[in-house]
């Protein structure tokens, strides 16, 4: 038997967070998750269901600045909370850096994983700019890829400690 | 040479992927007018279907259609090589992922909750859980769960086991390992305006999905289109239909767009896995180490499905051969059967892994008996590349096999194994090799057709029928466009998997780079004398003196027209070539066996075992190839590196077992794939020997990297710990065992 991966039926909520810069309204169940309102209402395909259960990294958001797997958080927790994704995210300098290495290295194929990397990714930066101790393959530790055998990732991760250190 | 890591193309493919700009298949959620689907599966691994009623279902709040068996409206089975799946089943299920009903409903939610009620009766029936003992059960298709059985011969081998100094016999077995693409099966189909119907699907065969689909919904070929790409991973496991068959009828009965894609969960249930092997096999050899004579005896599981397994049975067989070594004779014999263990299919190595596995293990245990190295014992058995290939076909290396040897040799990760007394982790190194054939071969028909064009508005235009899962084939063929027409990577489009377009065959096989080649190799001089011609009429030179280059075309190293203004001026005629390739087989060969073109690869490993928990760590895989040319350095690199850590997971970790007919994983909690902390540091070195003269010097390398990885582990095991692991995937549990009673014996 396949386990039940829906929500207990409860009464619908408002659920009111900021989304890469604009802040939206939606209308459901307290235990919808972050992962099926983005895909739904927010119109993100970049958050991507691989597993639901936390496990794979494809759904991977910023909530509140940190990396999240998308599918483990639910409406109610998401008051006046501020979740990005890489769709809000091309101007953000560390995400313009996270995208070079990638692409420069080579570091994805089929490319469905590849946001979520992107994000974990970003979120690393962000900690390390913060003065805080971040080993950037331990942030995408949590992130499978199944195309690459992360020779290309830790190209890329190793490219941005490099310029990391720079700075 | 060391294949160094290079700047990617980054193409705006790969920088759609990294923006989350690339829509897959399954991201079209937002169709007007989208329903979505949801498939009832089977309660049990095996049973008869009393009653299927969707009374109570059609009903529900949001449902558009229920259908069941009786709603196909063609053909209900598929299959690529025998048609023997039911896409809705009739009166009986024979796995746990067999689909009984379908629904199409306005919400996700809607249509799982109408699959709740859909109310089955089912009359439970013995399952056939064990492969060994299914001959013996009542049969599952047709006379007998028998589905194929063969046997490749050379030589006496009685004979030549009679003058062995030493033979050894050991059983291997290898696991039920599962694609785990991050793209979960799924896609969208849509209903056209005449009858017909489109798929935007995750697949590996748009052109073939298109036939099989047709005859399913009752249509003619013309009216059915898929499109392949992009596709989030698909290993093998997206070669055979998938959702393709439930989304079309629903989208027929409904009228309307219908999305199905399944969760993690269904997808283990069911989808197709690799086939798990049991084989004994027994090696003998002379004194000075010269292998006589060889026998296999294998046992594939195909599951409840037929699906590619009879193809994987033959690929196994071959590999069994040991394709790379001299062996005066030998018998390779192998069944595959029905169970009711799931489905397996195709899955990269397609059956070659798991026999070469088993094979370098013999060889290393020939050589252990002797006390020889496993290396010279191999140098001494390896054929030489003008030698006919282990069936008496005729094949093409790209270079000696003792070159790539010696080259393994020469690996630095040949440190001393073990480690002073009492420390916490054993390390060891240890090669194998592996040889790997292109092609669908065996005689099937095969061959592939591509297209070049100019587009309306200026555009080179490559168009090809394989799917784009990020195997880098649109760099690929970029780099041979940029080669052959002298023009840029920005002067050129790739369009691929597109059923509309050229068929050019599954993307399977490791066929696509050899067919590419192929094609652009005929299509791109005669695409050439084309545009030349047009634009001499355009500028009254010359059609000789033009040449294309970068942007444009020229004449005495001057740009004289941009494709751009020959595509606005010269439309006199389309300036299309269209060109199919058969894919390179021996010549003079009434009846083909095996593979003509043929690569191979030595993977050296080094591991560290800890004595405390039994677990392995690979640190380093260092791989030499020798497979034709480079074409797209980051593909190729991406490829070994990728396939590689595929076989250390099926190696150390993957497995999905089943009790009773059912899976006991059923997400990636349970199922273990490598993180990036379970990927060592890799290096592949590329030998090229390709004679100048080979018209195919470039070969497909998709399943090259998973060829050798396992044996290669095992062997760096036992350097380590001077135990020998035959059944994948390792057991933490048996090494610690097998480690405590060393040190018992010590003390």
């Amino acid at each position: 038997m396949t386990r039940n991966t829906q929500p207990e039926p409860c009464t619908p909520e408002t659920a009111t967070f900021e989304l890469n810069g604009d802040v939206i309204s939606h209308w459901v169940s307290p235990a919808t998750t972050l992962l099926d309102i983005l895909r739904d209402a927010g119109r993100i395909i970049s958050a991507r269901a691989g597993c639901r259960i936390g496990r794979c990294g494809a759904c991977t958001v910023l909530l509140n600045g940190q990396a999240v797997p998308g599918c483990l958080v639910m409406a109610w927790q998401l008051s006046d909370c501020r979740v990005e994704t890489v769709e809000g995210l091309t101007e953000d300098p560390d995400f313009i850096r996270v995208k070079e290495a990638l692409a420069t290295e080579s570091a994805l194929q089929c490319g469905y994983c590849t946001p979520g990397i992107a994000v974990s990714l970003v979120s690393g930066l962000r900690q390390h700019r913060c003065g805080e101790a971040v080993d950037l393959e331990e942030a995408v530790a949590g992130n499978l890829c199944r195309c690459t055998g992360y020779g290309g990732l830790k190209r890329a991760v190793d490219a941005l400690k490099e310029t990391s250190s720079e700075t | 040479m060391e294949l160094k890591a290079q700047p990617g193309m980054a193409g705006t493919g790969v920088l759609q992927r990294i923006g989350g700009r690339l829509g897959y298949a399954t991201d079209q959620q937002h169709i007007p007018g989208l329903l979505h689907g949801a498939i009832l599966r089977s309660r049990y691994a095996h049973a008869r279907l009393l009653r299927v009623d969707t009374t109570r279902a059609r009903s529900m709040p949001g449902v558009r259609a229920v259908v069941t068996a009786q709603d196909v409206p063609g053909v209900n089975r598929f299959g690529i090589v025998v048609r023997d799946q039911p896409v809705l089943c009739e009166n009986r299920v024979r796995y746990e992922g067999d689909a009984i009903a379908a629904v199409a409903a306005d919400s996700p939610e809607q249509a799982r909750a109408a699959l709740e009620v859909i109310d089955v009766d089912y009359a439970p029936l013995p399952v056939v859980a064990d492969a060994d003992t299914a001959e013996q059960m009542s049969p599952l298709h047709g006379e007998s769960n028998l589905v194929a059985r063969d046997t490749f011969t050379r030589g006496d081998s009685e004979a030549a086991f009679a003058r062995c100094a030493v033979i050894v016999e050991h059983h291997y077995q290898t696991p039920r390992q599962m694609h785990a693409f991050m793209e979960t099966e799924g896609g969208v189909a849509i209903p056209d305006n005449n009858g017909g119907v489109v798929f935007r699907v995750g697949c590996q065969s748009g052109h073939r999905d298109a036939e099989q689909l047709a005859d399913i919904l009752g249509l003619k070929s013309t009216q059915v289109t898929v499109e392949a790409t992009p596709t989030g991973g698909a290993f093998g496991g997206k070669d055979e239909m998938t959702i393709q068959p439930v989304a079309g009828i629903l989208a027929l009965q409904t009228g309307l767009p219908v999305l199905v894609h399944l969760d993690r969960f269904e997808s283990c249930r069911a989808g197709i896995k690799r086939h798990p092997v049991s084989v004994v096999m027994t090696t003998g050899c002379d004194s000075q180490g010269r292998i006589l004579a060889h026998r296999v005896d294998a046992l594939l599981d195909t599951g409840a499905y037929a699906s590619l397994g009879p193809a994987v049975l033959e690929n196994f067989l071959d590999h069994a051969t040991a394709p790379l070594y001299r062996i005066e004779a030998y018998s390779v014999s192998g069944r595959l059967v029905y169970t009711n263990n799931g489905v397996s299919g195709a899955f990269r190595g397609f059956g070659g892994n798991q026999a070469t596995f088993a094979v370098e293990s013999q060889l290393d245990a020939l050589a252990e008996k002797l006390t020889m190295c496993p290396l010279e014992f191999r140098r001494i058995n390896l054929r030489t590349a003008d030698e006919p290939g282990s069936r008496g076909q005729p094949v093409r290396w790209t270079a000696p096999p003792t070159d790539v040897l010696a080259a393994a040799a020469a690996s630095p990760l040949w440190v001393p194994a073990g480690a002073a007394a009492r420390r916490r982790w054993l390390t060891g190194t240890g090669m194998a090799m592996g040889a790997q054939g292109n092609g669908l071969g065996d005689g099937l028909p095969d061959s592939g057709g591509g297209r070049v064009s100019l587009t309306a508005e200026g555009r080179i235009l490559l168009e090809f029928g394989f799917a784009d899962y990020g195997q880098n084939l649109a760099e690929a063929i970029t780099c041979l466009v940029c080669e052959g027409l002298g023009c840029t990577a920005s002067d050129i489009d790739v369009v691929l998997g597109d059923s509309r377009g050229p068929d050019s065959g599954p993307t399977s096989a490791s066929r696509s780079s050899v067919l590419v080649h192929g094609v652009l190799a005929n299509t791109l001089p005669r695409w050439k004398d084309l545009v030349r011609g047009q634009a001499a009429s355009l500028t009254n030179l010359p059609p000789e003196e033009l040449d294309c280059g970068p942007g444009g075309l020229f004449h005495n190293s001057r740009q004289i027209l941009s494709y751009q203004e020959l595509a606005e001026k010269g439309q006199l005629a389309p300036m299309v070539v269209d060109a199919s390739q058969a894919f390179p087989v021996a010549p003079d060969q009434d009846q083909p066996v095996g593979r003509y073109l043929q690569l191979q690869i030595a993977t050296v490993a080094r591991v560290a075992v800890d004595r405390l928990t039994g677990r392995v760590r690979v640190t380093d895989l260092h791989h030499i190839t020798a497979a034709g040319r480079v074409i797209y350095p980051p593909g190729y690199l991406g490829q070994i590196e990728g396939a590689a850590i595929m076989g250390l997971g099926m190696t150390l970790t993957e497995d999905m077992p089943t009790r009773e007919g059912r899976y006991l994983a059923d997400n990636l909690d349970q199922y273990m794939i490598p993180t990036i902390h379970d990927a060592p540091d890799q290096r592949v070195d590329v030998l090229d020997n390709t004679p100048k003269t080979d018209s195919f010097p470039v070969r497909g390398i998709g399943e090259l990297g998973i060829e050798a990885v396992a044996p290669a582990i095992c062997s760096a095991i036992e350097a380590a710990t001077s135990i020998r692991v035959q059944r994948l995937p390792v057991d933490p549990g048996y090494l610690l065992s097998a480690l405590c009673a060393q040190e018992k014996k010590r003390s």
